[in-house]
């Protein structure tokens, strides 16, 4: 399945995005099951299509706003603090062993 | 049950006259949980014990002397702060077993305080969505009418509140998640200015927006509540070190000549008519305190949906990267390799609408989308704060509706996926500018509450605090209650 969406790029001009929800679904580790695939796709477009508002815009010479903090962001003294202690943390461990997390074998 | 739908200052007055107890008090509300949460769903996780403990404590603290103002006033926590005593869920099944090493900063100053959690509150998954419905734990009810969400995602919080669970509840809003719930079920909600309360313990969706704030019957409560949270924490590098102020020491300060802009883009097709007859009424009240209304306009609003939904699932794709199965949260069963253990841990532990976020965040992410859609989302988010301080740089706030509709029907499989975004569209700019915002209730349409918005200027908390408040003082609409019935 393919989703396929048409827009102009800041010159005007038209460019081509094909891509498939599988492969976006595996830069997020996530799996798609085969009976989903049509209804995502659908809400995938859907929602591509409520971003076709901004290609219209004109950004040129316009900063990103990455966040709206407007004062620098205080440094501290650099001491090592513990915070939270190793129990504390471990204690949610799906699966851990002396302190350790544990997954499957990645090494044969 | 006589205190159900007290306000904090008035059961802070009975407190201080020793007229009631924490205990009491506290009992209350446990009660009234017991009796009416199996039909709201609001409450999704509470100790007794812990409640009553808390409340021994406080009251044990007064009479030692203690008279800090929110001494033993019982309260809830949307369940996206961390808590040591109690499951921390975020409403996932990704988190449904987790227990927090810390508490959040939020939590820990409300405790300090002297407030008593009596357990927290039901939300949106990872508070993506507007309607509560995305909660593993099932959706919340609006208590004005229980066929009804109470919106989202602090939907839990905004029905307690209504119900007379609790006075008080926290809540978070990244793109209008406290103020459009707050609408909705005719209570007073704050989003704070980013960076004004730390979010230290908070679990994160879309760090450059996500903020904390309170939730309650009236401004004058969510100014009491908002000092205690407020103020620098070297736990969050975002958070201010700006002096609070004392917020309610400033509520009655005069707001004659105060300039309060229209936004007419506020007012448009997307505004149901019955909604924009109350708040046009509800302004005209303003205009009775004194307040000079000024058109104004804000041209990129309509680009905010668009805008919001590009920025939030980005940094919410990122952020729930976290949640791979192998340090906490849900592990799926017997996991052949490490793929596989990511794949499906993630699968199987997150929701629909959180699947659909990371999808979209992890495509504008990519580097063939990046420019396009992330980066040129960030130029107009610059756009649209730039918009707003040019217009706060004319009046001292903006007012207009919190949502474009009252509540709404659960399950309305009518509504599209991009139609429940457009719930967000008057309160997301706050968000996307880091500005402060209010929901205050001003008005019913077809019988169900409507929320009345207004924005402040960057720290400008003391503006739309006191205009709220002085509201209140000449309008009745926050003292409505929903028509429920109490079991016992």
């Amino acid at each position: 399945m393919v989703v396929s969406r048409f827009s102009p790029d800041l010159a005007g001009s038209t460019v081509t995005q094909t891509t498939t929800v599988r492969d976006v679904a595996d830069l997020a580790r996530l799996i798609i099951a085969d009976s989903d695939v049509a209804k995502v796709t659908e809400e995938f477009n859907q929602t591509l299509t409520l971003f076709e508002a901004l290609t219209i815009v004109n950004t040129d010479g316009i900063e990103p706003m990455v966040n709206p903090c407007t004062e620098s962001q205080p440094l501290r003294t650099d001491n090592v603090e513990t915070l939270v202690n190793r129990e504390g943390l471990m204690q949610n461990a799906p699966a851990s062993e002396q302190n350790y997390f544990l997954v499957p074998r990645v090494i044969d | 049950m006589t205190m159900c739908f007290e306000t904090v200052a008035a059961l802070r007055s009975k407190l201080t006259a020793g007229e009631i107890s924490s205990v009491e008090l506290t009992s209350d509300a446990l009660a009234r949980i017991a009796d009416l949460n199996p039909e709201l769903n609001a409450v999704i996780a509470s100790s007794e014990e812990q409640a009553i403990e808390a409340a021994m404590r406080a009251d044990e603290a007064r009479r030692d002397g203690n008279n800090n103002p929110l001494l033993g006033i019982p309260m809830l926590h949307k369940d996206i702060f961390c808590t040591q005593n109690l499951p921390t869920t975020c409403a996932s099944k990704m988190l449904a077993d987790f227990m927090a090493p810390y508490d959040a900063t939020v939590v820990r100053r409300l405790d300090q305080a002297g407030m008593v959690m009596l357990g927290k509150c039901n939300m949106d998954e990872f508070a993506m969505g507007s309607s509560n419905e995305t909660s593993y734990f099932g959706a919340c009810k609006n208590p004005w009418n229980t066929s009804r969400v109470p919106g989202g995602s602090s939907g839990g919080s905004a029905s307690a509140v209504a119900a007379g669970l609790a006075p008080l509840a926290t809540g978070t809003d990244t793109g209008g998640s406290i103020r459009q719930p707050a609408a909705l079920c005719g209570i007073t909600g704050l989003k704070p200015t980013y960076g004004r309360v730390s979010r230290y313990g908070m679990v994160a969706f879309a760090s450059s927006m996500d903020q904390a704030g309170p939730m309650a019957r009236t401004a004058e409560d969510c100014a009491l509540v908002l000092e205690a949270m407020a103020g620098g924490d070297p736990l969050d590098s975002t958070c201010s070190e700006k002096p609070v102020p004392n917020y309610a020491q400033h509520l009655s300060d005069a707001v004659t000549g105060m300039r309060v802009g229209i936004p007419k883009e506020f007012f448009s097709s997307d505004l149901n008519p019955e909604v924009a007859t109350a708040i046009e009424t509800a302004l005209k009240e303003l205009e009775g305190m004194g307040v000079k209304l000024v058109d104004v306009s804000l041209p990129s609003t309509s680009l905010g949906v668009s805008t919001y939904y590009i920025i939030a699932p980005a940094e919410a794709s990122a952020n729930l990267s976290r949640y791979d199965g192998v340090r906490y949260g849900y592990r799926c069963e017997n996991p052949t390799d490490l793929q596989d253990l990511y794949l499906r841990s993630r699968s199987q532990g997150f929701g629909d609408e959180v699947k659909r976020r990371i999808l979209i965040g992890a495509f504008t992410l990519s580097a063939a989308s990046y420019d396009q859609y992330f980066m040129k989302a960030q130029q107009v988010r610059r756009m649209i704060a730039q918009e707003y301080d040019d217009v706060l740089s004319k009046v001292d706030v903006i007012a207009g509706p919190s949502a474009p509709n009252s509540a709404f029907l659960l399950n309305d499989t009518s509504k599209s996926i991009t139609d429940m975004y457009m719930e967000d569209v008057f309160t997301i700019g706050a968000n996307l500018a880091g500005l402060p915002a209010m929901s205050v209730p001003a008005g019913l349409a077809n019988d169900l509450p409507v929320g009345m918005q207004l924005i402040g200027r960057r720290f400008g908390e003391v503006d739309i605090l006191k205009l709220a408040h002085q509201f209140q003082q000449r309008t009745t609409w926050h003292n409505l209650t929903p028509p429920l019935k109490e079991r016992s």
